[in-house]
């Protein structure tokens, strides 16, 4: 299992895309906060703010992850490779695992240096602007500093576990992207028509966006930590169904 | 290791790819397997390596299937279709990660790299290979474990002949070793100074399996080269005799359906000089399209 999970470790890193992906997914949030951190009034900023700026900018390293998680099964079906790799491993679900935990992991720390780089840097920029900004000060809002790497590792999930079912690189990146901008507002827009009470909550992004929200346990939200596990359910959900579909199709 | 193919049956659909296939690939010597496009042969690779699931039978490698392998590299190197890589990977990242799935090291890479004469641009990628370095690239692949059986699909496609007669030596050498070899191909002039044995297919059923010389000897034709300056002299006593008479310029004719024994005997009866007198072999390409005449997938039409 550890040289499978090697493998895939050599495999994700020795493509390109996945850097330039990775790089601006740390270089988007932290441009966005610390311009913002220069330019604003500093009275405008506490700690708190600093805090939901740096997650709210943070979610696009997610769905940057996301496709580095969808594409590291797909681009293996679209050039065949997928083949010589269940010809090295014939348990196919050591790679399914392995390729899985490699793509958390890598989410994970990529979002936890975009959470301490952003922070560290708005804050030496808003203090050195006699600002006051200490990450004890951010309070409760500091659950989002973290929400927001497990909901990071969630989305990198979803997009590999979409990446397994549908085995296709530009199919799987655009389910991925158009489901939080496009098509979970017609979902919520169409369940209200039909009178479901605060459809938006139950919709599975926006359940999980609450893990980045400092304001997450208000009304009409399932809040951080059950917004969170619903999230993590669905994606897990897809993961497995298309972990299930790659172990018993032809490869 | 020998290999044995017992029922084996894929199904796609409604179409039968391979249809109760049985065969068996014996170790120290090079198995050439050869049907017509589409007859099944990668099909039924895919099936041996547990990459295609089989609806009934399957592939034994020493009395194991391939899945039970933990770490197949070292007992079975296969290699289906050099274009099986990622054209932004280096050619050594790319057998790096395959290395690392089976427990082999860094350094083995770069032996296999230099082996298949590949050292000097194991860092390109691989998007700037060539095909023939790409079936390079791939042999190195098989070529990482050091394994007991081979299996390798059309490796000569694509490579100029330097490339073939390297590829060509390099199974016959590691047949020599005592290694299992099985390789398709539709260059039959390849196979025929590749292999020793034959598994031949048509349809996805077996036609065949045996030696190349067994092979020649069933479904070539075999007839009777004679010369001779008085040679319509021979021709009627040949016919009446039975043969058949095909004619290929003034002074030399085929004979079909006589032995070489009854053309000297007839000869030296009649008094007639010979200047030829040699038996004649169809080359394997013949047999080939003989045997499979009836199981042709894509038959072209009369012209």
């Amino acid at each position: 299992m550890i040289g499978v999970l090697r493998s895939e470790w050599i495999k994700l890193r020795t493509i390109r895309m996945n850097w330039v992906l990775a790089i601006l997914a740390i270089a988007f949030p932290l441009v966005v906060t610390g311009l913002t951190a220069a330019l604003i009034d500093v009275d405008d900023m506490n700690s708190r703010d600093l805090a939901g700026l740096v997650t709210g900018t943070s979610v696009i390293t997610g769905m940057l992850l996301g496709v580095i998680g969808a594409s590291s099964i797909t681009g293996e079906f679209g050039f065949g490779t997928i083949r010589t790799t269940f010809s090295a491993t014939p348990r196919r679900s050591r790679v399914i695992i392995a390729k899985g935990v490699v793509t958390v992991a890598v989410a994970v720390v990529v979002e936890a240096a975009v959470v301490v780089l952003c922070f560290g840097v708005g804050a030496a920029l808003l203090n050195s602007r006699d600002g006051d900004i200490s990450l004890s000060a951010a309070g409760s809002a500091r659950a989002a500093l973290v929400g927001v790497v497990v909901f990071a590792a969630i989305v990198a999930l979803l997009g590999y576990g979409l990446g397994l079912v549908i085995r296709n690189t530009p199919a799987a990146v655009a389910v991925l992207l158009l489901w939080p901008l496009v098509a979970e507002g017609l979902i919520g827009a169409l369940l209200a028509v039909t009178g479901v009470d605060d459809p938006f909550k139950w919709l599975p992004y926006n359940a999980g966006i609450n893990l980045g929200n400092p304001e997450a346990n208000t009304d009409g939200s399932l809040g951080r930590v059950i917004g969170g596990l619903y999230f993590f359910g669905v994606a897990a959900a897809v993961t497995i169904l298309g972990a299930i579909s790659t172990s018993h199709r032809d490869a | 290791m020998s290999v044995t193919v017992t029922g084996l049956t894929k199904r796609f659909g409604r179409t039968v790819a391979v249809s109760n296939l049985s065969f068996t690939v014996e170790p120290g010597v090079v198995t050439g397997f050869l049907g017509p496009n589409g007859s099944g042969k990668s099909t039924t690779m895919r099936c041996m390596l547990g990459l295609d699931r089989a609806d009934a039978g399957g592939a034994l490698f020493d009395g194991r299937p391939y899945a039970s392998i933990a770490k197949p590299l070292h007992e079975v190197g296969a290699l289906l279709d050099a274009g099986y890589v990622h054209p932004g990977r280096s050619g050594r990242n790319h057998l790096r990660w395959l290395a690392a799935s089976n427990g082999l090291t860094g350094k083995r890479v770069d032996e296999v790299l230099e082996l298949v004469g590949l050292g000097s641009v194991g860092g390109k990628r691989v998007r700037t290979y060539s095909l023939g370095m790409r079936q390079r690239l791939g042999l190195a692949g098989v070529l990482l474990g050091d394994p007991a059986t081979v299996i390798l699909d059309e490796p000569a496609n694509g490579l100029d002949p330097e490339g073939i007669r390297w590829i060509r030596d390099v199974l016959v050498h590691v047949a020599g070793q005592g290694k299992t070899v099985l390789v398709s191909s539709h260059l039959l002039s390849e196979m025929a100074l590749m292999a020793t044995s034959l598994v031949v297919i048509g349809k996805g059923q077996l036609v065949e399996q045996c030696t190349v010389d067994d092979f020649v000897t069933k479904y070539g034709d075999r007839w009777v080269r004679v010369r001779s300056p008085r040679i319509a002299n021979l021709v009627e006593p040949l016919r009446s005799a039975g043969a058949v008479i095909g004619y290929v310029d003034d002074a030399t004719v085929d004979v079909f359906h006589a032995t070489a024994v009854d053309v000297g005997e007839l000869a030296g009866k009649l008094g007639v000089v010979l200047h030829e007198l040699s038996m004649q072999t169809g080359s394997l390409e013949d047999a080939f399209l003989k045997a499979t005449a009836s199981v042709q997938e894509y038959q072209s039409g009369a012209m």
